[in-house]
């Protein structure tokens, strides 16, 4: 516990102590809220500015954990990483401190934006907000799970950044936060059923815009739930797929990090990702 | 040094590839408790790879490796908790304080908390750098890092301490100090050090030295030893009459070669050299006796020096 403790309290004072890339954190997102929303006011959804928010947020928490992974290979390639693992400290420790500082991190990036978004007149309800937070929680430690496998599978930063921005485009776009699943082409549609962050979406948005009692017909017509076949994943479900992306994620990330072999690690040499 | 001594450190038949490349070939060696043991050799000579295969960073490809008794490869924990290791490049944490680098040190090492901030408080002063605790790690110089960095390798009481290059990239100054507090550790707290250098000057002070090449150990002694077994003592001449002492030296068969302006004599025997030289008596105008130095060690077994104060 002291070690998980340290160890996080280490992440959460380095993400802070950096100020510029907290702010310039800030910005993308709120560009996408204004551009999205300007267009989708046109397409039928009620409230388009809290519709698109929700889902900039939760993409935000989804986009911060792929960056801290992205400081963890930093530590990993060069300095710190390697006095922790020289350490008797045992390496499941440190995976599971990883996953909670990221999902501290991502939580924390993603409720600024909520806050923000409060001020600058985006009507989201604030008593949702307890709520979202143990949701951003959650969903922050699922993908702090993948954001650790890829790290350990690239070995270093340059790989780690191409293969997350290979990852994060697609699972982004094809979520339905920004564009709503409906408008998407059949083949596309099929590809977001398979997409964890599809499913932190759902869940995300029906409780930030206080839906989470609404039917499933209701949750399909305002696009905030999606149908496979004549199967509508309401919030409860996509918590449940959810769950299990993140098991899966953990599970994998972790062993994967136990058994990661530190000499093949470099600094500077690009090698290709090895599955 | 006696035969008695404990074997702190075991190696037998290491070898480590990196993929088809073998960076160490099939080494043995073992380090006395409370020694200090050098690892002397250039550039990709394998010395990291030995290091953070002992300090179990990285997995050996054959071979056993053992320290205090315990296996580096399945006892990999109780290894970790009694060694502190130095590496290569800096593993501190530069946005954070000495301080927090330090304390970060001992959860990792349970140390038991009420004792934390006198430990902290002893390496310092040990390293001379109390003042500098709340300091960003990122804001101090080089060689204040390093010296950190070896007080955080013994704040956890170890019973062997690595140092990988502690002193390389350092000025004169900078490192004739670090390598005080080396001494110092390994003498006052016995602690037995393990460190690799390219340093001839270093490893001459060190109990035992190994000369590694091409990822094999060449030659394995006490600095004493190799220079008495490898090189021999050379005086360096100037003469007025350049004939008499050449044919002297001929009939005495004493190997010498002229230079440009001296010659160079290989001492054997001293009694010899000494009566040859006091025959010699007034034509010599100048002469300098040079030791041998491991860096003839390593030129007589290689055919090469070594880099001295080479960086990369
Ligand atoms: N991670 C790695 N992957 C592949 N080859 C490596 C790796 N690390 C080291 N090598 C190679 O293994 C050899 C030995 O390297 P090592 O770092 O052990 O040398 P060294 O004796 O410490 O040299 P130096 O004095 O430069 O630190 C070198 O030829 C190096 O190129
Ligand atoms: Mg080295």
């Amino acid at each position: 516990m002291r070690v998980i403790y340290a160890l996080w309290l280490r992440n959460f004072k380095t993400f802070l102590r950096n100020k510029t890339a907290l702010i310039f954190n800030l910005i993308s997102p709120f560009f996408f809220v204004y551009i999205f929303a300007g267009i989708f006011k046109h397409e039928g959804i009620g409230n388009a500015s809290a519709f698109m928010l929700s889902g900039v947020i939760i993409t935000m928490v989804f986009e911060s954990t792929m960056r801290i992974s992205a400081s963890t290979i930093d530590d990993m390639t060069g300095g710190f990483m390697k006095e922790v693992l020289v350490s008797p400290i045992s390496r499941l420790n440190i995976a599971i401190a990883q996953f909670i500082s990221s999902a501290t991190v991502a939580t924390i990036q993603g409720l600024i934006i909520y806050v923000l978004g409060l001020f600058t007149g985006l009507s989201l309800s604030p008593s949702a907000l307890l709520l979202t937070i143990p949701v951003m929680i959650f969903v922050g430690l699922v993908f702090s799970g993948l954001g650790l496998f890829i790290a350990t599978k690239a070995k270093n930063i340059q790989t780690f950044q191409a293969v997350s921005l290979a990852v994060t485009m697609p699972l982004v776009f094809l979520s339905g936060a920004y564009i709503p699943l409906s408008l998407l082409p059949n083949a596309m549609q099929w590809f977001a059923y398979f997409n964890p962050l599809s499913y932190a979406v759902i869940l995300f948005r029906a409780v930030t815009l206080g839906k989470l009692n609404s039917s499933g017909a209701e949750l399909v017509h305002e696009s905030i739930a999606f149908k496979i076949g004549s199967f509508t994943v309401t919030p409860i479900i996509a918590f449940g797929v959810l769950a299990v992306f993140g098991i899966l994620f953990l599970f994998l990330s972790t062993i994967s990090f136990l058994k990661v072999d530190f000499s093949k690690m470099n600094r500077n040499k690009k090698d290709l990702i090895d599955f | 040094m006696a035969e008695m001594a404990r074997k702190i450190i075991e190696v037998e038949n290491f070898t480590k590839k990196y993929g088809k490349f073998t960076a160490v070939n099939d080494i043995n060696f073992s380090v006395d408790e409370g020694m200090i043991f050098a690892f002397l050799g250039p550039n990709g000579a394998g010395k990291s790879t030995t290091i953070n295969t002992l300090c179990t960073i990285f997995d050996s490809t054959a071979g056993s490796l053992k320290i205090d008794g315990k296996c580096v490869s399945s006892n990999k924990s109780e290894v970790r908790a009694s060694i502190g290791v130095v590496f290569q490049d800096s593993t501190l944490d530069n946005k954070m304080t000495v301080e927090e680098n330090l304390k970060m040190h001992c959860v990792f090492y349970g140390v038991p908390k009420t004792e934390v901030d006198n430990r902290i408080d002893f390496v310092l002063d040990l390293v001379e750098l109390k003042d500098w605790k709340k300091k960003t790690v990122g804001s101090l110089s080089g060689g204040m890092k390093r010296r950190i960095e070896i007080a955080r390798g013994i704040i956890h009481y170890p019973k062997v301490l690595f140092l990988d290059e502690p002193t390389t990239g350092l000025d004169p100054q900078t490192r004739a100090t670090v390598w005080t507090y080396i001494v110092k550790l390994a003498r006052e707290k016995n602690i037995t050090i393990f460190l690799t250098t390219h340093y001839m000057d270093e490893a001459e002070v060190c109990d035992m030295v190994a000369i590694m090449d091409y990822g094999k150990i060449i030659a394995h002694d006490s600095p004493f030893n190799l220079k008495k077994q490898f090189t021999k003592d050379r005086a360096y001449i100037t003469a007025k009459n350049c004939e008499r002492l050449e044919s002297l030296l001929e009939s005495k068969s004493v190997g010498f070669q002229k230079k440009e302006k001296y010659y160079r004599i290989d001492i054997g025997e001293v009694s010899d050299t000494l009566n040859i030289l006091s025959e010699l008596k007034e034509d010599i105008t100048d002469i300098e006796i040079r030791k041998g130095t491991l860096n003839d060690v390593f030129l007589e077994i290689t055919g090469r020096e070594i880099r001295e104060g080479a960086e990369e």
